[in-house]
Order: structure tokens, then C-alpha cells, then sequence
């Protein structure tokens, strides 16, 4: 059991990784990236079945004990059925034919509430942004002042009212986006860059085992 | 003094709400020019050649949460392809996108009399995020041997050309998030080289100037501010447009009230002070 449950794994994370690091620099390599690619997205379509099975059984076990919140268990699980059933039924061609975008029940239940719903769930972001601008953005250290005449300067640079106002203020706020901004986005990519590359290699060398349930190895 | 920098949120709220409410029932003209990130991708695509057969594929990586931002550049740059009579490849990397993307091509196509598989096809949607467009970059066929209505793509015009992302004259994608822009960078515009545009929300729109700096991306389309300048752009304003008046009143609403919550705060410490 600890060679399927430890070695077999480790092996397939290295091999894995090992072959997409070379099929990248060997473009004679590059019909089994391909076939690697294809297979991967199997596996992936398979692993969003798993997301679901776990997430349903969290709510189910939360109706089953009616916990705390547990009506909103209920209308997940009826949401995902309603839309699963009619998912399937596909505007009465069946689960094998190509899925029907002009009409039926998924479109429906889709455009006339998944959409609004999200939308509005969204905007309220709107909402609680001001209300946070107006608690936070308090000029309390120079730093904090100048953040705050970035922040407005930019407000106001991306609306038209701000070439209402002054030419200078879109220009301002692009060359603020432009400069200061582009030059500390790049570091921060640069940094968590070279982070994902290091993490990569230790998890293809089998130092980082966090996904297999261990602590990582000390090396 | 002590309240006032400590006002009812509320208040703040309701006053974000008459703010956008306002300018949306009061009609008000405020001028929109045209960025140089949003002017980049514009003039790319007009440079762009229907006879040649030229193809723009879009990616439209967003769901409903961000639909209000992102439809309107969307229509608005399929619009500007559809008036060039320029072929369209649609594509989304969300399984949500899939609705969003069919209603955008059919309204627009409509609007300009394209034909489905002559002038635009949808692809739909496969699993994989950016292993897909890594498909894509090698071979279109091993992505999606069919478009999302079960034909196979050598039976319709527009793909029947194409055999990879590098036969695409330009691609944008409009993403809200991952899979997304970054990812068609990193797996798709490095490998294969083909001219890539974004459009993306106003809150991620910092994070890819260094892309912009460096070539990496040839313009930017960001927020609804992105999609009133190109709908500018190609003299056919619509939502984005119209969506500047709350917007512009809202961001002056919103700076207003720092400003005073600023004013009480100082006020309150010197008051504190003495």
C-alpha cells in the first residue's frame, strides 16, 4: 500500500513533470505534449465530477443535521439538480447531443436567473467599496497621503468626467498605471514567478509532498 | 466631530445608489477619448484584412458576475469585426461563458446580417483552462474536432483554413479572472506568437501594463471605461457609453466622501489635540 499511496505517486510527479519541462524545449517533442495536454484535460474534466461530489456531500451532511444555515444547503442542492435535470434533458435531444444554446429549460433557468443573479451579486461590491474607500482612505502617514492622491487621481482619470476636468488627468493617471504601477507589478510577477518555479521543482523532485497528506521533506 | 468620521454606512450607500440612479434617468453628454492601450487594439483590428481571409478569434472568459463590464466591449469590438466583414472564431475557457458568448455573436451578428459558419462559429466550451489553449497552439482539431453545435469544423468556412491559434490574424480575450489573460500570455501568445488583445475588469487592469510594456500584449480594454472608448472609437456609442454618466457620477460621489472623511478626521485630531 505505501508504494500506491507514496511511491507510485511521486514517480508519476516526476515523470509528468520531468516530460513537460523537455517537450517544451524539444519541438520535435511536441506530439506528446499534445497527447499530454489531451490527457490532462480528461483528467481535469474528471476532478470537476470529484468538486462537485464534495461540495454536494458538505451540504448534504449540513441538511442531514440541520446545521446552522442549512435552507441554503437545500436550495443548492435544488439548484444543481434543477439545472442538471434540464441540463441533461438538453430541449428534449438527450445528454449525446450537442448542447442546445437557442432555447430550453438550462437556457432559461441560465438567462433569466443565474445571470441576473450574478450580476447583482456583484454590484453590490459597489456598495461596500465606497463605504471601505471612505473608513480607510484616511492621509494619516505621507505614504497614506500619497496613495490617497494616486487613488483619487486615478478615480478621476478613468471617467470621462476627468477630461471634463483637465486634460492633464488622464494623462496623469496613465502615466501613473504606466510607471510606478507597471514597475512594481513587475516585480511582484517576478517574485511569485521565480516562487512557482522553485515550488515546481520541489514538487517534482518529491521534496514537496503536501499533496499526498505528508509534511515536505527537509533538505 | 467624532461622528462624522464614522458616518452610517447607510448613508454611504444610499448615496452611491442616487448617484448611479440619477445619471441614468438624466440624459448628460460627457466626452470620451480614446486611451492609447484601447486606440492599440482598434487599429489592429482595422489594419486587419477581410479579403486575405483574416480571423479574430475571441475568448470570452467571464461569467455573469462580470457581464455588465465586459459585454459591452465585447459587442463593441465584434461590431467594429463584423462592419470589416472579418471572420470570427468564438471560444470561452469557463463553462459559464458558454450562454454569455452564444447570446453576444447571434445579437451582434444579427445586427450585421453574419451568417453562422460562413462569417463567425462558436467553438464553445472544453475543460482543460490553459491546457486547452496549449491544444488550441498545436492543433485546433485536437481541441475541438467540432463547434459547439456538433459540426465538424472542416464543414464550416471560417475553420476550415485554420489549423492553429498562429492562423489567427489577432485574438482577444475578455476574461474576469483565471483562466485568462495571463494564461493566454504565458501558454498561448509566447509559444505561438500571434497578436493578443485583453479586455478585462477595471480592477485588473493594472496588473497587465508590464505585458503591455514589454509587447507581450498589443492593447488593453479595461472596464467599462475600455468599452465606452472603443465604442467611441467605431461611432456606434451604446451601453458603455451610456454607463459613463453613473460611473463618473459614483467615482465623484465616492472621492467626495474621502475627501470629507479626511476633513472630519483631521478636524477630530485637532480638536483632540487642543
Amino acid at each position: 500500500m505505501p508504494f500506491l499511496q507514496r511511491t507510485l505517486p511521486l514517480i508519476l510527479a516526476f515523470v509528468a513533470g520531468i516530460v513537460g519541462i523537455l517537450t517544451f524545449y524539444i519541438p520535435a517533442a511536441s506530439g506528446i505534449e499534445t497527447e499530454g495536454a489531451t490527457w490532462y484535460r480528461i483528467i481535469f474534466a474528471f476532478s470537476m465530477i470529484l468538486g462537485i461530489h464534495s461540495l454536494l456531500s458538505m451540504h448534504w451532511r449540513r441538511i442531514r443535521r440541520r446545521q446552522a444555515g442549512w435552507g441554503y444547503s437545500a436550495v443548492t442542492w435544488f439548484g444543481f439538480l434543477a439545472m442538471f435535470i434540464f441540463g441533461v434533458w438538453n430541449n428534449s435531444h438527450g445528454p449525446g447531443a450537442p448542447i442546445d444554446l437557442q432555447g430550453g429549460g438550462m437556457v432559461w433557468l441560465y438567462d433569466h436567473i443565474q445571470v441576473p443573479a450574478g450580476a447583482t451579486m456583484f454590484s453590490l461590491l459597489a456598495f461596500f467599496i465606497a463605504s471601505a474607500a471612505y473608513r480607510t482612505f484616511r492621509a494619516r502617514t505621507p505614504e497614506a497621503a500619497i496613495l490617497l492622491v494616486a487613488a483619487v487621481v486615478v478615480m478621476l482619470g478613468r471617467v470621462p468626467i476627468g477630461v471634463y476636468l483637465s486634460e492633464h488627468v488622464p494623462t496623469l493617471s496613465q502615466w501613473l498605471m504606466a510607471t510606478p504601477n507597471m514597475a512594481a507589478r513587475r516585480g511582484i510577477l517576478i517574485g511569485v514567478t521565480l516562487g512557482a518555479i522553485a515550488t515546481s521543482l520541489r514538487i517534482i523532485f518529491g521534496i514537496e509532498r503536501a499533496y499526498l497528506g505528508e509534511e515536505s521533506e527537509d533538505v | 466631530m467624532a461622528n462624522l468620521t464614522n458616518i452610517d454606512r447607510r448613508w454611504i450607500f444610499l448615496a452611491v445608489f442616487i448617484s448611479v440612479l440619477v445619471p441614468l434617468l438624466v440624459g448628460f453628454h460627457l466626452p470620451v477619448k480614446a486611451s492609447p492601450n484601447v486606440r492599440a487594439i482598434y487599429t489592429s483590428i482595422d489594419a486587419l484584412d477581410a479579403k486575405a481571409g483574416d480571423t479574430v478569434l475571441m475568448s470570452f472568459d467571464f461569467g455573469p458576475s462580470t457581464l455588465t463590464e465586459l459585454q459591452p466591449m465585447a459587442k463593441a469590438v465584434l461590431r467594429h469585426c463584423f462592419r470589416k466583414k472579418l471572420k470570427v472564431v468564438g471560444v470561452t475557457l469557463l463553462p459559464e461563458g458558454v450562454g454569455i458568448a452564444e447570446t453576444i455573436l447571434s445579437d451582434v451578428a444579427a445586427e450585421f446580417g453574419a451568417t453562422y459558419g460562413e462569417d463567425y462559429i462558436f467553438l464553445g466550451y472544453k475543460a482543460g483552462n490553459e491546457v486547452l489553449i496549449l491544444n488550441m497552439g498545436e492543433e485546433l482539431r485536437a481541441a475541438f474536432s467540432t463547434d459547439v453545435r456538433g459540426t465538424p469544423l472542416d464543414d464550416l468556412t471560417v475553420t476550415r483554413p485554420l489549423r492553429s491559434l498562429g492562423d489567427m490574424a489577432y485574438v482577444l480575450d475578455i476574461s474576469a479572472g483565471y483562466p485568462g489573460v495571463e494564461e493566454w500570455i504565458q501558454y498561448g501568445q509566447e509559444r505561438y506568437r500571434f497578436k493578443l488583445g485583453a479586455g478585462c475588469t477595471a480592477v485588473m487592469a493594472p496588473d497587465f501594463f508590464p505585458f503591455l510594456q514589454s509587447g507581450q500584449l498589443d492593447g488593453l480594454l479595461g472596464g467599462l471605461a475600455g468599452a465606452a472608448e472603443y465604442e467611441t472609437l467605431i461611432g456606434q456609442p451604446d451601453a458603455a457609453v451610456s454607463g459613463m454618466r453613473p460611473q463618473s457620477v459614483g467615482h465623484v460621489v465616492i472621492i467626495l466622501f474621502i475627501l470629507f472623511g479626511n476633513v472630519a478626521y483631521f478636524a477630530s485630531r485637532r480638536g483632540g489635540g487642543s
